[in-house]
């Protein structure tokens, strides 16, 4: 089970999923098996829940222009949609990204053929660490080559 | 092409006498990487996963390591094989309960490449052992055949885009599988775990996520795979195995010198059950199995039989149990056939000896 769809009540992992069509209009909602017999999953009370669920649910803000992926279906998820969600999600999940990762720049490896920017970003850094410490050390020869270093992939990185 | 085979073939998890070493079984690392311009397997559309599979499938089969692999898919395979290929951590549980997935397999099992799970792909490469650069090297290599002839999800800013941002970034899941008897026996694993969780490593059992430790045999894993590069992320993990290592020889050590005869009686007990018992459960099988191997490590058993404890632990799984059967069993008929494969192939074991390592 990669991605559970979870309870619209309480957010516990969805075992009850009902789908209700009324006039061609599609209305899908999970709930635990608390909350199912809590609504009397079965019996129209439970379309009752799932309708003020349903009202209290926010609209989808942002939706992916390539693959209609929606901030909603994300948040049941866990998951995005496509690649592109990515960038169109990107600033909502910045956030989250500290969250789970600690950093939002990736500094590992590039697909074959392509400019290997993590590792330049990541020399970039120790290069520039280096010639601080190699200016403190008053190896100047040394910073100075460290210095053309860093302009030569500071040069690199900006023609992205 | 079948699952038969994958169970017949000899490979070195199983089989190669000296691939085997004490304390870690085996090394994995596995790469997240998705096809740009597609959407990901858990949002896309049949026509679209089909496709995906399609490319995939044909791109990783036109490369030197795949050269004759078994090309599975989950929607042909019956649920006995699909469990097989779970329990041998060729595919993951998730690949295996979705009908769509499909899985290629190197013919030394050493490569796993599973299409359509919750990325358009997954490289895995194992190696009995702990050689953590050589499988990441075999994961480079394909990684870079990949990117040449699949279009790769990719952004400058966040690394391999994945559908899960625990993925994102490298796409990089490093993990050993470590055997950790003395510090179980000692009463630290709870202090390593939590160790180990707070320096940023998963610890789990020997099925993965949400699974018991059976065996005393546990998997160390990544979690961060975004702002660290593949480097360092494999020092870490590399950093913390040699040291649990380390603790562990020093646990058993400490444990065989205090405990002295009882040490050896463990080990005696465990190989005395498992030749004359008629039923053996998966969970019991396993504890006592742990013991041998145990006793290989420390000179108690020959070194030289590690390797068949090794292969009674995976093919003791009750998939295997039943797949080896050719039918379903129920939980008698699993103990018995697992009971007398043990018998058989521990029959000629030789006496347990006091401790030399």
């Amino acid at each position: 089970m990669s991605n559970p769809l979870k309870c619209s009540v309480c957010d516990a992992v969805a075992t009850v999923h009902l789908t209700q069509i009324v006039q061609g209009k599609v209305t899908k909602v999970d709930f635990c098996e608390a909350c199912a017999a809590k609504g009397g999953a079965g019996d129209a009370a439970v379309f009752k829940l799932a309708d003020a669920v349903n009202a209290a649910a926010p609209a989808p803000a942002i939706t992916c222009p390539q693959c209609g992926f929606t901030d909603v279906e994300f948040r049941r998820r866990g998951r995005l949609g496509c690649p592109s969600c990515w960038e169109v999600f990107g600033v909502a999940l910045g956030g989250l990204l500290n969250k789970v990762q600690h950093e939002a720049h990736h500094v590992g490896r590039a697909p074959a053929g392509t400019l290997p920017v993590g590792q330049l970003r990541q020399r970039l850094l120790e290069a520039q660490q280096e010639m601080t410490a190699a200016i403190a050390a008053e190896d100047y020869e040394a910073a100075a080559q460290l210095r053309d270093e860093v302009a030569r992939i500071a040069a690199q990185l900006d023609t992205l | 092409m079948s699952v038969q085979e994958i169970l017949a073939d000899e490979n070195e998890l199983t089989h190669l006498l000296g691939a085997q070493q004490a304390v870690v079984l085996s090394t994995r690392v596995r790469l997240a990487r998705n096809l740009d311009g597609f959407p990901f397997p858990g949002w896309a559309k049949p026509a679209h996963r089909k496709e995906i599979a399609e490319r995939c499938i044909d791109a990783l089969t036109k490369l030197p390591r795949f050269r004759k692999s078994h090309v599975f898919k989950m929607g042909d395979l019956p649920d006995l094989e699909r469990a097989v290929l779970v329990e041998r951590h060729l595919v993951s549980k998730e690949l295996a309960a979705g009908k769509s997935g499909a899985a290629v397999i190197s013919r030394d099992q050493t490569c796993s490449v599973m299409v359509n799970e919750e990325d358009h792909l997954r490289v895995q490469v194992v190696k009995a052992g702990w050689h953590l650069r050589g499988t990441w090297n075999i994961a480079e290599q394909l990684d870079d055949a990949l990117g040449a002839s699949l279009g790769l999800a990719f952004s400058d800013q966040l690394g391999f885009l994945t559908a899960c941002p625990t993925n994102v970034g490298t796409g990089l899941r490093a993990s050993a599988m470590v055997h950790l008897p003395g510090l179980c026996l000692a009463g630290h694993m709870e202090k390593v775990t939590r160790a180990l969780s707070q320096d940023g490593l998963a610890v789990r059992g020997w099925l993965g996520e949400g699974t018991e430790a059976a065996g005393n045999v546990f998997q160390i894993s990544n979690q961060q795979t975004l702002g660290l590069s593949e480097d360092a992320i494999l020092r870490h993990l590399g950093g913390w195995v040699k040291t649990l290592v380390d603790q562990e020889w020093n646990a058993r050590r400490k444990l065989a010198q205090e405990e002295g005869e009882r040490f050896v009686d463990r080990i005696a007990r465990s190989l005395g059950l498992l030749r004359h018992a008629r039923l053996l459960s998966s969970s019991e099988s396993m504890n006592m199995l742990s013991h041998l191997r145990l006793g290989c490590d420390m000179g108690c058993l020959p070194e030289e039989r590690r390797h068949v404890v090794d292969r009674l632990m995976i093919e003791g799984q009750p998939a295997h149990v039943q797949a080896r059967q050719g039918a379903e069993l129920d939980s008698d008929g699993r103990d018995s056939r697992r009971a007398s494969a043990v018998r058989e192939a521990l029959r000629d074991f030789p006496e347990v000896g006091p401790p030399t390592a």
